[in-house]
Protein backbone atom coordinates (compact mmCIF):
# COMPACT_ATOMS: atom_id res chain seq x y z
CA UNK A 1 0.00 0.00 0.00
CA UNK A 2 1.19 3.68 -1.05
CA UNK A 3 -0.43 5.55 1.78
CA UNK A 4 0.04 9.33 1.61
CA UNK A 5 -1.05 10.74 5.23
CA UNK A 6 -1.10 14.32 5.23
CA UNK A 7 -1.70 16.12 8.82
CA UNK A 8 -4.97 14.12 9.60
CA UNK A 9 -4.63 10.99 12.37
CA UNK A 10 -6.31 7.47 11.51
CA UNK A 11 -9.21 9.09 14.20
CA UNK A 12 -9.21 12.19 11.65
CA UNK A 13 -9.36 11.46 8.34
CA UNK A 14 -11.67 13.90 6.72
CA UNK A 15 -10.65 13.22 3.01
CA UNK A 16 -9.56 9.38 2.06
CA UNK A 17 -8.83 9.22 -1.44
CA UNK A 18 -8.82 5.01 -2.87
CA UNK A 19 -6.93 4.98 -6.15
CA UNK A 20 -7.07 2.10 -8.13
CA UNK A 21 -5.73 3.67 -11.38
CA UNK A 22 -2.99 1.80 -13.32
CA UNK A 23 -1.15 5.16 -13.87
CA UNK A 24 -1.77 6.17 -10.15
CA UNK A 25 -3.27 9.80 -10.76
CA UNK A 26 -4.15 9.74 -6.73
CA UNK A 27 -0.64 10.88 -6.22
CA UNK A 28 -0.75 13.61 -8.50
CA UNK A 29 -4.22 14.80 -6.78
CA UNK A 30 -2.60 14.27 -3.34
CA UNK A 31 0.35 16.77 -4.04
CA UNK A 32 -2.07 19.20 -5.74
CA UNK A 33 -4.65 18.97 -2.18
CA UNK A 34 -1.34 19.45 -0.61
CA UNK A 35 -0.22 22.40 -1.95
CA UNK A 36 -3.78 24.21 -1.66
CA UNK A 37 -3.28 25.80 1.85
CA UNK A 38 -3.69 25.37 5.08
CA UNK A 39 -6.63 23.53 4.90
CA UNK A 40 -5.66 20.99 3.32
CA UNK A 41 -4.84 18.89 6.09
CA UNK A 42 -6.44 15.90 6.99
CA UNK A 43 -6.73 13.63 4.32
CA UNK A 44 -5.60 10.09 3.44
CA UNK A 45 -4.63 7.89 0.10
CA UNK A 46 -4.47 4.82 -0.60
CA UNK A 47 -3.07 3.37 -3.70
CA UNK A 48 -4.15 -0.43 -4.14
CA UNK A 49 -1.58 -1.14 -6.02
CA UNK A 50 -0.13 -4.47 -5.07
CA UNK A 51 -2.60 -5.21 -2.49
CA UNK A 52 -4.73 -8.17 -2.04
CA UNK A 53 -8.44 -6.82 -2.35
CA UNK A 54 -11.23 -9.64 -3.41
CA UNK A 55 -14.68 -8.89 -5.33
CA UNK A 56 -17.41 -9.73 -2.69
CA UNK A 57 -18.41 -13.09 -2.74
CA UNK A 58 -22.42 -12.29 -1.48
CA UNK A 59 -21.71 -14.48 1.31
CA UNK A 60 -24.07 -12.33 3.52
CA UNK A 61 -21.77 -13.14 6.76
CA UNK A 62 -21.27 -9.33 7.18
CA UNK A 63 -25.04 -9.09 8.09
CA UNK A 64 -25.82 -12.09 9.40
CA UNK A 65 -23.56 -14.34 10.83
CA UNK A 66 -19.99 -11.40 11.77
CA UNK A 67 -22.18 -8.48 11.96
CA UNK A 68 -20.15 -6.00 10.76
CA UNK A 69 -17.07 -7.52 9.65
CA UNK A 70 -16.35 -9.10 5.89
CA UNK A 71 -15.78 -12.81 6.26
CA UNK A 72 -12.69 -12.42 3.81
CA UNK A 73 -9.33 -11.68 5.36
CA UNK A 74 -7.21 -9.22 2.57
CA UNK A 75 -6.20 -6.05 2.85
CA UNK A 76 -9.49 -4.89 2.39
CA UNK A 77 -10.41 -4.65 5.75
CA UNK A 78 -8.40 -1.25 7.00
CA UNK A 79 -9.56 0.58 4.02
CA UNK A 80 -13.32 -0.27 5.34
CA UNK A 81 -12.35 0.50 8.65
CA UNK A 82 -10.56 4.56 7.32
CA UNK A 83 -13.64 4.81 5.06
CA UNK A 84 -16.13 4.84 7.62
CA UNK A 85 -14.68 7.27 9.51
CA UNK A 86 -13.59 9.72 7.34
CA UNK A 87 -16.03 12.57 6.41
CA UNK A 88 -15.22 11.79 2.04
CA UNK A 89 -14.26 9.10 0.21
CA UNK A 90 -13.05 9.57 -3.26
CA UNK A 91 -13.48 6.68 -5.50
CA UNK A 92 -10.16 7.11 -8.26
CA UNK A 93 -10.82 4.76 -10.36
CA UNK A 94 -9.88 3.72 -14.33
CA UNK A 95 -12.87 3.58 -16.93
CA UNK A 96 -14.31 0.92 -19.07
CA UNK A 97 -17.85 0.04 -20.10
CA UNK A 98 -17.92 4.13 -19.17
CA UNK A 99 -18.28 2.67 -15.62
CA UNK A 100 -15.89 2.48 -13.25
CA UNK A 101 -13.15 -0.03 -13.29
CA UNK A 102 -13.41 -4.05 -11.54
CA UNK A 103 -11.35 -2.97 -9.76
CA UNK A 104 -13.05 -0.14 -7.81
CA UNK A 105 -16.26 -1.70 -7.83
CA UNK A 106 -15.15 -4.76 -5.83
CA UNK A 107 -14.25 -1.94 -3.13
CA UNK A 108 -17.32 -0.66 -3.36
CA UNK A 109 -19.26 -3.54 -3.26
CA UNK A 110 -17.66 -4.42 -0.04
CA UNK A 111 -19.29 -1.19 1.72
CA UNK A 112 -21.86 -3.92 3.08
CA UNK A 113 -20.75 -4.55 6.28
CA UNK A 114 -21.27 -0.38 7.06
CA UNK A 115 -25.27 -1.91 6.31
CA UNK A 116 -26.67 -3.29 8.59
CA UNK A 117 -29.55 -6.38 7.63
CA UNK A 118 -32.39 -4.56 9.04
CA UNK A 119 -34.69 -2.62 6.75
CA UNK A 120 -36.74 0.65 6.86
CA UNK A 121 -38.56 3.20 4.15
CA UNK A 122 -36.57 6.58 3.45
CA UNK A 123 -38.06 9.05 0.96
CA UNK A 124 -39.92 6.25 -0.26
CA UNK A 125 -37.92 3.53 -1.01
CA UNK A 126 -36.20 1.00 1.34
CA UNK A 127 -33.11 0.98 2.18
CA UNK A 128 -30.89 -0.94 4.72
CA UNK A 129 -30.44 0.52 8.77
CA UNK A 130 -26.51 1.77 8.74
CA UNK A 131 -24.46 0.31 10.99
CA UNK A 132 -22.68 3.71 12.04
CA UNK A 133 -23.87 7.70 12.77
CA UNK A 134 -21.26 8.66 10.43
CA UNK A 135 -21.11 8.21 7.34
CA UNK A 136 -18.70 9.72 4.20
CA UNK A 137 -19.84 11.38 1.08
CA UNK A 138 -18.55 9.71 -1.97
CA UNK A 139 -16.84 10.97 -5.41
CA UNK A 140 -15.38 9.89 -7.99
CA UNK A 141 -12.41 10.88 -10.12
CA UNK A 142 -12.18 8.64 -13.54
CA UNK A 143 -9.68 8.54 -16.12
CA UNK A 144 -10.70 7.60 -19.84
CA UNK A 145 -13.93 7.47 -21.69
CA UNK A 146 -16.11 7.48 -18.54
CA UNK A 147 -19.91 8.27 -18.90
CA UNK A 148 -20.59 11.25 -16.74
CA UNK A 149 -24.04 11.12 -16.71
CA UNK A 150 -24.17 7.69 -15.92
CA UNK A 151 -21.40 7.77 -13.09
CA UNK A 152 -23.30 10.98 -11.68
CA UNK A 153 -26.54 8.82 -10.95
CA UNK A 154 -24.42 5.63 -10.28
CA UNK A 155 -22.60 8.37 -6.99
CA UNK A 156 -25.69 9.78 -6.27
CA UNK A 157 -27.37 6.14 -5.87
CA UNK A 158 -24.39 4.59 -4.06
CA UNK A 159 -24.37 7.41 -1.44
CA UNK A 160 -28.17 7.08 -0.72
CA UNK A 161 -27.08 3.31 -0.06
CA UNK A 162 -25.17 4.17 2.76
CA UNK A 163 -27.40 7.17 3.87
CA UNK A 164 -24.64 10.15 2.88
CA UNK A 165 -24.50 12.24 -0.42
CA UNK A 166 -22.89 12.52 -3.19
CA UNK A 167 -20.05 14.91 -3.83
CA UNK A 168 -20.02 14.41 -7.53
CA UNK A 169 -18.26 12.77 -10.76
CA UNK A 170 -15.03 14.76 -12.41
CA UNK A 171 -12.63 13.31 -15.23
CA UNK A 172 -9.26 13.75 -14.65
CA UNK A 173 -9.07 16.79 -16.70
CA UNK A 174 -11.29 18.58 -13.83
CA UNK A 175 -9.68 17.29 -10.70
CA UNK A 176 -8.71 21.12 -9.59
CA UNK A 177 -12.92 21.34 -9.34
CA UNK A 178 -12.99 17.76 -7.41
CA UNK A 179 -9.78 19.00 -5.34
CA UNK A 180 -12.09 22.39 -4.41
CA UNK A 181 -14.69 20.28 -2.39
CA UNK A 182 -11.61 18.81 -0.37
CA UNK A 183 -10.96 22.14 1.19
CA UNK B 1 -33.77 -20.79 -29.71
CA UNK B 2 -30.92 -22.00 -28.19
CA UNK B 3 -29.71 -19.59 -25.30
CA UNK B 4 -25.93 -19.73 -23.84
CA UNK B 5 -27.21 -18.25 -19.75
CA UNK B 6 -23.93 -16.74 -17.54
CA UNK B 7 -24.99 -17.14 -14.03
CA UNK B 8 -22.89 -13.25 -13.36
CA UNK B 9 -23.26 -13.65 -9.76
CA UNK B 10 -20.30 -13.91 -7.84
CA UNK B 11 -22.32 -16.63 -5.11
CA UNK B 12 -21.25 -20.35 -5.53
CA UNK B 13 -23.51 -22.02 -7.48
CA UNK B 14 -25.43 -24.12 -5.06
CA UNK B 15 -26.13 -20.95 -2.88
CA UNK B 16 -27.26 -18.57 -5.41
CA UNK B 17 -30.93 -17.03 -5.93
CA UNK B 18 -29.64 -15.74 -9.59
CA UNK B 19 -29.16 -20.08 -10.14
CA UNK B 20 -32.42 -20.84 -8.54
CA UNK B 21 -34.35 -18.06 -11.16
CA UNK B 22 -31.96 -19.63 -14.10
CA UNK B 23 -33.30 -23.09 -13.47
CA UNK B 24 -37.33 -22.03 -13.37
CA UNK B 25 -36.94 -19.66 -16.47
CA UNK B 26 -34.73 -22.40 -18.45
CA UNK B 27 -37.92 -24.90 -17.78
CA UNK B 28 -40.56 -22.17 -19.76
CA UNK B 29 -37.58 -22.47 -22.20
CA UNK B 30 -37.83 -26.27 -22.86
CA UNK B 31 -42.00 -26.01 -22.50
CA UNK B 32 -41.78 -24.29 -25.65
CA UNK B 33 -38.73 -26.29 -26.98
CA UNK B 34 -36.03 -24.09 -26.83
CA UNK B 35 -32.44 -25.70 -25.77
CA UNK B 36 -29.99 -24.08 -23.39
CA UNK B 37 -26.51 -24.40 -21.44
CA UNK B 38 -25.96 -22.57 -18.50
CA UNK B 39 -22.64 -21.48 -16.81
CA UNK B 40 -21.66 -19.39 -13.83
CA UNK B 41 -18.86 -17.10 -13.50
CA UNK B 42 -18.36 -17.75 -9.44
CA UNK B 43 -15.64 -20.41 -10.80
CA UNK B 44 -12.78 -18.46 -12.29
CA UNK B 45 -11.48 -21.81 -13.86
CA UNK B 46 -14.28 -21.82 -16.38
CA UNK B 47 -14.03 -18.17 -17.43
CA UNK B 48 -12.45 -19.80 -20.66
CA UNK B 49 -14.99 -22.07 -21.29
CA UNK B 50 -18.28 -19.62 -21.04
CA UNK B 51 -16.10 -17.48 -23.21
CA UNK B 52 -16.34 -19.93 -25.91
CA UNK B 53 -19.69 -20.51 -25.50
CA UNK B 54 -20.48 -16.60 -25.76
CA UNK B 55 -18.10 -16.24 -28.77
CA UNK B 56 -20.26 -19.63 -30.82
CA UNK B 57 -23.49 -18.54 -29.85
CA UNK B 58 -25.75 -15.85 -30.36
CA UNK B 59 -28.34 -15.91 -27.78
CA UNK B 60 -26.84 -14.74 -24.72
CA UNK B 61 -28.38 -14.03 -21.39
CA UNK B 62 -26.93 -12.92 -18.58
CA UNK B 63 -28.43 -13.44 -15.20
CA UNK B 64 -27.45 -11.36 -12.40
CA UNK B 65 -28.64 -10.03 -9.05
CA UNK B 66 -27.76 -6.33 -8.28
CA UNK B 67 -24.80 -5.17 -6.45
CA UNK B 68 -24.24 -1.80 -5.61
CA UNK B 69 -26.69 -0.15 -8.25
CA UNK B 70 -24.80 -1.97 -10.91
CA UNK B 71 -23.21 -5.23 -11.79
CA UNK B 72 -20.73 -7.22 -9.47
CA UNK B 73 -17.35 -6.58 -9.85
CA UNK B 74 -16.47 -9.88 -10.20
CA UNK B 75 -18.72 -9.73 -13.43
CA UNK B 76 -17.07 -6.71 -14.82
CA UNK B 77 -13.84 -8.35 -14.88
CA UNK B 78 -15.56 -11.00 -17.04
CA UNK B 79 -16.65 -8.82 -19.32
CA UNK B 80 -13.34 -6.97 -19.81
CA UNK B 81 -12.08 -10.78 -21.47
CA UNK B 82 -14.94 -10.72 -24.04
CA UNK B 83 -13.93 -10.10 -26.97
CA UNK B 84 -16.09 -7.77 -29.67
CA UNK B 85 -18.65 -8.87 -32.06
CA UNK B 86 -20.87 -8.40 -33.86
CA UNK B 87 -24.99 -7.85 -34.60
CA UNK B 88 -25.63 -11.36 -35.43
CA UNK B 89 -25.21 -12.20 -31.64
CA UNK B 90 -28.09 -10.45 -29.05
CA UNK B 91 -27.46 -9.90 -25.52
CA UNK B 92 -30.09 -10.04 -23.03
CA UNK B 93 -29.94 -9.70 -18.73
CA UNK B 94 -32.09 -11.09 -16.26
CA UNK B 95 -31.14 -8.74 -12.85
CA UNK B 96 -32.75 -9.48 -9.56
CA UNK B 97 -32.11 -8.03 -6.56
CA UNK B 98 -33.31 -8.00 -3.03
CA UNK B 99 -34.83 -4.87 -2.50
CA UNK B 100 -38.36 -5.20 -3.94
CA UNK B 101 -39.42 -2.35 -5.68
CA UNK B 102 -38.60 -2.01 -9.42
CA UNK B 103 -36.91 1.59 -8.55
CA UNK B 104 -33.94 -0.10 -6.61
CA UNK B 105 -32.95 -1.97 -10.51
CA UNK B 106 -33.02 1.11 -12.33
CA UNK B 107 -29.72 1.87 -12.05
CA UNK B 108 -28.09 -1.00 -13.07
CA UNK B 109 -30.45 -1.60 -15.80
CA UNK B 110 -29.28 1.71 -17.47
CA UNK B 111 -25.83 0.39 -17.21
CA UNK B 112 -27.00 -3.68 -18.35
CA UNK B 113 -28.63 -1.65 -21.54
CA UNK B 114 -25.83 0.22 -23.07
CA UNK B 115 -23.06 -2.71 -22.34
CA UNK B 116 -23.99 -4.36 -25.22
CA UNK B 117 -23.15 -1.67 -27.70
CA UNK B 118 -19.52 -1.32 -26.21
CA UNK B 119 -19.50 -5.19 -27.15
CA UNK B 120 -20.43 -4.42 -30.72
CA UNK B 121 -23.31 -6.96 -29.99
CA UNK B 122 -27.54 -6.16 -29.96
CA UNK B 123 -29.50 -5.53 -26.59
CA UNK B 124 -32.37 -8.09 -26.24
CA UNK B 125 -33.85 -6.16 -23.09
CA UNK B 126 -33.15 -6.27 -19.67
CA UNK B 127 -35.92 -8.48 -17.18
CA UNK B 128 -35.89 -6.29 -14.16
CA UNK B 129 -37.58 -8.36 -10.73
CA UNK B 130 -36.54 -7.45 -6.94
CA UNK B 131 -37.76 -9.16 -3.95
CA UNK B 132 -35.54 -12.50 -3.97
CA UNK B 133 -33.22 -11.83 -0.81
CA UNK B 134 -34.88 -14.60 0.81
CA UNK B 135 -34.94 -17.41 -1.86
CA UNK B 136 -31.68 -19.37 -0.66
CA UNK B 137 -32.83 -19.93 2.92
CA UNK B 138 -36.25 -21.30 1.83
CA UNK B 139 -36.82 -25.01 1.53
CA UNK B 140 -36.92 -26.41 -2.06
CA UNK B 141 -40.66 -26.88 -2.26
CA UNK B 142 -41.13 -22.75 -1.00
CA UNK B 143 -37.91 -21.92 -3.29
CA UNK B 144 -39.51 -24.14 -6.31
CA UNK B 145 -43.09 -21.51 -5.51
CA UNK B 146 -40.89 -18.26 -5.05
CA UNK B 147 -39.69 -18.85 -8.42
CA UNK B 148 -42.07 -20.31 -10.63
CA UNK B 149 -43.28 -16.66 -12.25
CA UNK B 150 -39.32 -16.67 -14.06
CA UNK B 151 -40.79 -20.06 -16.30
CA UNK B 152 -43.52 -17.78 -18.11
CA UNK B 153 -41.07 -15.41 -18.84
CA UNK B 154 -38.85 -18.26 -20.24
CA UNK B 155 -41.70 -19.12 -22.12
CA UNK B 156 -42.07 -15.56 -23.60
CA UNK B 157 -38.33 -15.29 -24.20
CA UNK B 158 -38.43 -18.54 -26.32
CA UNK B 159 -40.99 -16.71 -28.46
CA UNK B 160 -38.20 -14.87 -29.66
CA UNK B 161 -38.41 -11.11 -28.96
CA UNK B 162 -36.10 -10.81 -26.12
CA UNK B 163 -37.60 -9.08 -23.22
CA UNK B 164 -39.22 -6.05 -24.96
CA UNK B 165 -42.80 -7.39 -25.00
CA UNK B 166 -45.20 -5.51 -22.40
CA UNK B 167 -45.34 -8.98 -20.46
CA UNK B 168 -42.07 -8.95 -19.77
CA UNK B 169 -41.79 -5.00 -18.51
CA UNK B 170 -44.70 -5.60 -16.38
CA UNK B 171 -43.15 -8.25 -14.80
CA UNK B 172 -41.00 -5.82 -12.73
CA UNK B 173 -44.25 -5.12 -10.49
CA UNK B 174 -44.65 -1.93 -8.67
CA UNK B 175 -41.98 1.05 -9.32
CA UNK B 176 -42.57 2.18 -5.90
CA UNK B 177 -44.65 1.06 -2.52
CA UNK B 178 -48.04 2.90 -2.17
CA UNK B 179 -47.88 4.54 1.29
CA UNK B 180 -50.13 2.27 2.97
CA UNK B 181 -47.73 -0.48 2.00
CA UNK B 182 -44.89 1.29 2.94
CA UNK B 183 -46.51 2.03 6.61
CA UNK B 184 -47.38 -1.82 6.90
CA UNK B 185 -44.09 -3.32 5.51
CA UNK B 186 -42.25 -0.85 7.92
CA UNK B 187 -43.71 -1.16 10.59
CA UNK B 188 -42.69 -5.12 9.98
CA UNK B 189 -39.25 -4.11 9.18
CA UNK B 190 -39.01 -2.68 12.69
CA UNK B 191 -40.54 -5.83 14.37
CA UNK B 192 -41.03 -9.15 13.46
CA UNK B 193 -38.51 -9.25 10.60
CA UNK B 194 -35.99 -7.87 13.02
CA UNK B 195 -36.85 -10.94 15.54
CA UNK B 196 -36.76 -13.16 12.20
CA UNK B 197 -33.17 -11.98 11.11
CA UNK B 198 -31.79 -11.93 14.24
CA UNK B 199 -33.37 -16.15 14.39
CA UNK B 200 -31.73 -16.30 11.00
CA UNK B 201 -28.59 -15.49 12.20
CA UNK B 202 -28.27 -17.23 15.52
CA UNK B 203 -28.66 -20.68 13.17
CA UNK B 204 -25.84 -18.95 11.26
CA UNK B 205 -23.83 -19.05 14.49
CA UNK B 206 -24.12 -15.20 15.16
CA UNK B 207 -23.88 -14.39 18.77
CA UNK B 208 -23.91 -10.82 18.75
CA UNK B 209 -27.07 -8.66 17.64
CA UNK B 210 -27.20 -7.71 14.28
CA UNK B 211 -26.72 -4.01 14.40
CA UNK B 212 -23.48 -4.33 16.61
CA UNK B 213 -20.74 -1.48 16.03
CA UNK B 214 -17.29 -3.33 15.36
Amino acid sequence: MTSFLNAGTEENIMVLMVDTTRVHIGKRIAEELSRSGDNADGFELIDTTGMHISHCVGCNYCWLKTPGVCAIQDDYEPILRKMSKADQVWLISDTRFGFVSWQTKNIVDRIMPLVTMYLKFQDGQMRHVMRYDHQPDLGIIYTGDGDQAYLERWCQRTALNIGSRSLGVYSESKRKEAISCML
Amino acid sequence: MHVVIINGSPRIRKYSNTEKIIAAFANGLSEKGSTFETYAISDRKSWDIIRDAYIKNEEILIALPLYVECVPGLLLEFLETLPRKDEHTRLSFLLQSGFAEGCQLRCGEEFLAKLPEYLGVRYGGCLVKGGNFGIRILDEAKQAQATKPYQAMGKLFAEGDGFFREEAQKFTGPEYFSLPVRLIVGLIQKTLARKMFQKAAVSWGCRVPLDEKV
